[in-house]
């Protein structure tokens, strides 16, 4: 026999092989950690249409509009993803899915890279969805699968909610073929796909009795496993990751172990918790099994033990069993970081949000509302240039209802909103076309949109306006000419990394006492690959000021020179892309590129 | 017996490529794998971290602190932000080439030169500047794979196996390069042993 083709995948990896193999057509996504790569690695699936949408709605609408032909598709998103998405999931859910649909939602417990840790389980019952739970890459390949499967067999839409750790770690995976599906094609029945009255009232009963038919299956279904163990009076119920960091403690328990998490059957559950003295729940983040358990009336216990934030990794389950009684001893650990010189993410060598946040620090606005990009980490030291940060878009909106409520008091400060390009056409753009409403003189605000030409935090990927800057990606969307056509009067276009230019025109539009709106526009120096002449310090030049230190370029820093008293600035040769930005803000001309000094050679060879 | 390996470096310095390799090496064995990394603010200079764990079964992806067996240290600071991670006769492979966080850039803490020169009492260390090698045999971005070397020294993973898995990573036309770049790190491990 064959040995079957073995891979070590991604969790992310795992699901997008696994749509792939399970006759997969449409997928559509935004870009956001943890769920990035399963579109990337998508991509070289040719078979699979697959794209990253301008936001998580719309790939979610791209998705529907997949299944409703009869296509197997499916939807990528981080957790936070689905707030903005869940419009159309919410109705679209009340419909009897046609083509195999997947809601993939990227939890974040432990907030690794999330404004928040909310937990999309009570998303997917809120929605009349399915849950499956994998946790490990082998799982979010099968249950994908799995998930299509049942999805066109119940008409259920399905979420697959896979958590940051299971996205990122890997594991050893078996490969299988692709099996080719034909789309069915659409579905005309009115009542049942135009979601108004009185099809939408009918749709309320059909979505319960379709979630009490995957109940029924569930009472069977081979991946909610359950491995007893002799001798124990104790029941642990968990899923995802938990399960893993479990099996390496291995207590005297037995182990329900939950791949399809809701609905859970609740005659398969009384069955097996009735055999124990002790039920215990392991779960991450909220009391999601916890809570369907106790609606069944089964006793269990679970958050006494477990916190409700973080990730569950094998020390904290360790101190949960303890203080549950199931672990008598435990081992005592090390302190695993150990305090020393913290690290912060900072902006990369040559970024252009350097001499923006530089400038800004200088200004005169005091307040300043940051968005969801590279650009939030403007808020950490030293720049510290971000007083709100909440949601993708969420800039703008929240700008002119803090001025509205300031003019209400006389105060008359500028008020500064930054936004980069890829949020600018997320969900930007319906705020920025509120601001022409009640539109005031003396309202004192300056909208910086950041446009980098790509969507930077998550990988560099392609956004509406990447298209003007390069040859690979086709929306050519100039934010400037937008602006305008929409009737904004007062839209200024500027190069950041002509820093005196920059500062000038900051100054100008901080001032005014209006609304004004700022393109800066440099490119992405990671995604566009600078690499210019580096620069160097001549430090008998530099008269130790720390202009440039304060810039936080990682190649830049105080250093002592042979022969002289005291630090002056050096730059790392090796690591400097030459965006010149220090050398603009020294004050005495020390900082030099090295392409002067070459040509200086040159003549001196010659 | 699972080995477990802690990788401990700043945003940009190639660990999750390091992981994946490793894996891959892994698996080519026969052997059960499973890794983890940071992503999200990676390419950030931030501190980033991954880990492997390879045996016959393994079930978390996660090192316990005191379960670490080797501790790669992209970086000395990472060294010692991770040391709590290593058994008592853990080995540090320490890439001695410094990034200066923000923090020690703007002045508000030293470079800890002696907590990392301490290190040495506590553990087997073999360090390196893998930066400047690398550059000196062509490419600083090889730097990762002079590293990948000398922990090979340690691991039961044949020396062909790293080759293979090696070439299939990087770009075709630098496979010599990061070839040389590991043989060094080899060399390095078997003079320090």
């Amino acid at each position: 026999m064959l040995q079957k083709d073995k891979r070590v995948l991604t969790g992310n990896e795992g699901i997008a092989r696994g749509f792939y193999e399970a006759g997969g057509l449409i997928a559509a996504s935004y870009p956001g950690s943890p769920t990035v790569e399963v579109i990337e690695k998508l991509k070289e699936y040719h078979e699979v249409y697959s794209e990253f949408s301008t936001n998580e709605k719309v790939a979610l609408e791209v998705a529907i509009g997949g299944s409703f032909y009869g296509a197997r598709s499916m939807a990528v998103m981080k957790h936070v993803g689905v707030n903005i998405a869940s419009d159309p999931l919410m109705t679209f859910t009340q419909t009897p899915t046609n083509g195999g649909f997947l809601l993939v939602s990227g939890d974040d417990p432990g907030l690794a890279s999330s404004q928040n840790e909310q937990d999309n389980r009570f998303f997917g019952k809120f929605a009349n969805m399915g849950i499956f739970d994998p946790s490990n890459s082998q799982e979010a390949k099968d249950y994908t699968k799995l998930a299509l499967e049942i999805s066109e067999e119940f008409q259920a839409p399905m979420m697959l909610r896979i958590t940051s750790r299971v996205c990122h770690s890997r594991s050893v995976v078996s490969i299988d073929e692709r099996t080719e599906l034909e789309p069915k094609g659409i579905n005309r029945d009115k009542e049942k796909f135009c979601m108004v009255p009185p099809g939408s009232r009918k749709a309320q009963l059909f979505m319960k009795d379709r979630i009490e038919k995957l109940e029924d299956y569930g009472y069977e279904f081979h991946i909610n496993e359950l491995e007893e163990r002799e001798g124990s009076d104790t029941l642990i119920i968990t899923s995802g990751m938990v399960y893993q960091n479990l099996k390496e403690i291995n207590p005297n328990a037995s182990i329900w172990k939950l791949g399809l998490i809701y609905p859970i059957s609740k005659k398969r559950a009384k069955e097996i918790t009735s055999k124990y003295n002790r039920v215990i729940v392991i779960e991450e983040m909220m009391p999601f099994i916890e809570n369907e358990l106790k609606l069944m009336g089964i006793k269990c216990e679970g958050k006494e033990y477990f916190s409700y934030t973080g990730e569950l990794d094998i020390k904290a389950i360790e101190a949960g069993l303890h203080k549950a009684g199931v672990l008598k001893q435990i081992k005592k650990y090390r302190e695993e970081l150990v305090e020393t010189v913290p690290r912060a993410p900072l902006f990369c060598t040559g970024c252009p949000h350097r001499p923006v946040f530089d400038i800004l620090k200088k200004s005169k606005a005091k307040t300043i509302v940051g968005d969801i990009g590279c650009y939030s980490m403007a808020f950490l030291f030293p720049f510290q240039q971000s007083n709100i940060i909440i949601s993708m878009g969420a800039s703008i909106g929240i700008t002119k209802g803090i001025k509205k409520a300031m003019t209400k008091k006389g105060d008359k400060e500028p008020l500064v909103a930054v936004i980069g390009d890829g949020t600018f056409f997320h969900s930007g753009l319906p705020a920025i076309i509120n601001l022409l409403h009640k539109k005031n003189e003396g309202e004192n605000m300056t909208f910086i949109v950041l446009d980098n030409r790509t969507t930077a935090m998550t990988g560099g990927q392609p956004n509406a306006s990447s298209g003007l800057y390069n040859e690979v990606d086709d929306m050519k969307v100039n934010i400037k000419e937008l602006l305008e056509a929409m009737g904004f009067d007062r839209v200024k276009e500027i190069n950041q990394y002509d820093y005196k230019a920059t500062a000038k025109l900051f100054k100008e539009e901080i001032a005014y006492d209006g609304l004004s709106i700022i393109v800066a526009n440099g490119p992405c120096a990671l995604k566009y690959n600078m690499e210019e002449p580096y620069y160097y310090v001549d430090p008998s030049i530099c008269i130790n000021c720390r202009a440039c230190i304060k810039t936080n370029c990682p190649p830049l820093r105080m250093k002592k020179y042979e022969g002289i008293e005291k630090l002056k600035s050096s730059i790392d040769k090796d690591m400097c892309v030459g965006c010149s930005v220090c050398a603009q803000v020294c004050p005495v001309n020390a900082i030099k590129s090295s392409k002067e000094t070459d040509r200086e050679d040159d003549k001196i060879d010659n | 017996m699972t080995t477990n390996i802690m990788l401990g470096g700043v945003g940009g310095q190639g660990l999750i490529l390091m992981t994946k390799i490793i894996c891959q090496a892994a698996l080519e064995e026969g052997l059960d794998v499973k890794s983890n990394d940071v992503v999200g603010l990676s390419q950030r200079g931030g501190m980033v971290w991954g880990n492997v764990r390879i045996g016959k079964k393994v079930y978390s992806p996660n090192i316990s602190p005191g379960d670490g067996d080797i501790l790669v240290a992209m970086e000395p600071i990472e060294g010692l932000r991770w040391r709590g991670i290593l058994k008592e006769d853990g080995i540090i492979i320490l890439n001695t080439k410094k990034h200066f966080p923000t923090m020690v850039q703007q002045e508000k803490y030293e470079y800890p030169d002696e907590e990392v020169e301490n290190l040495k009492k506590e553990f087997k260390v073999i360090d390196i500047n893998a930066f400047d090698e690398a550059v000196a045999i062509g490419k600083k971005q090889v730097s990762n794979v002079i590293l990948l070397g000398i922990l090979a020294e340690f691991l039961n993973i044949k020396k062909e196996t790293w080759k293979k898995v090696i070439s299939n990573n990087v770009p075709q036309k630098t496979i010599e390069l990061n070839l040389k770049a590991f043989n060094l790190g080899v060399e390095k491990a078997i003079k320090n042993k």
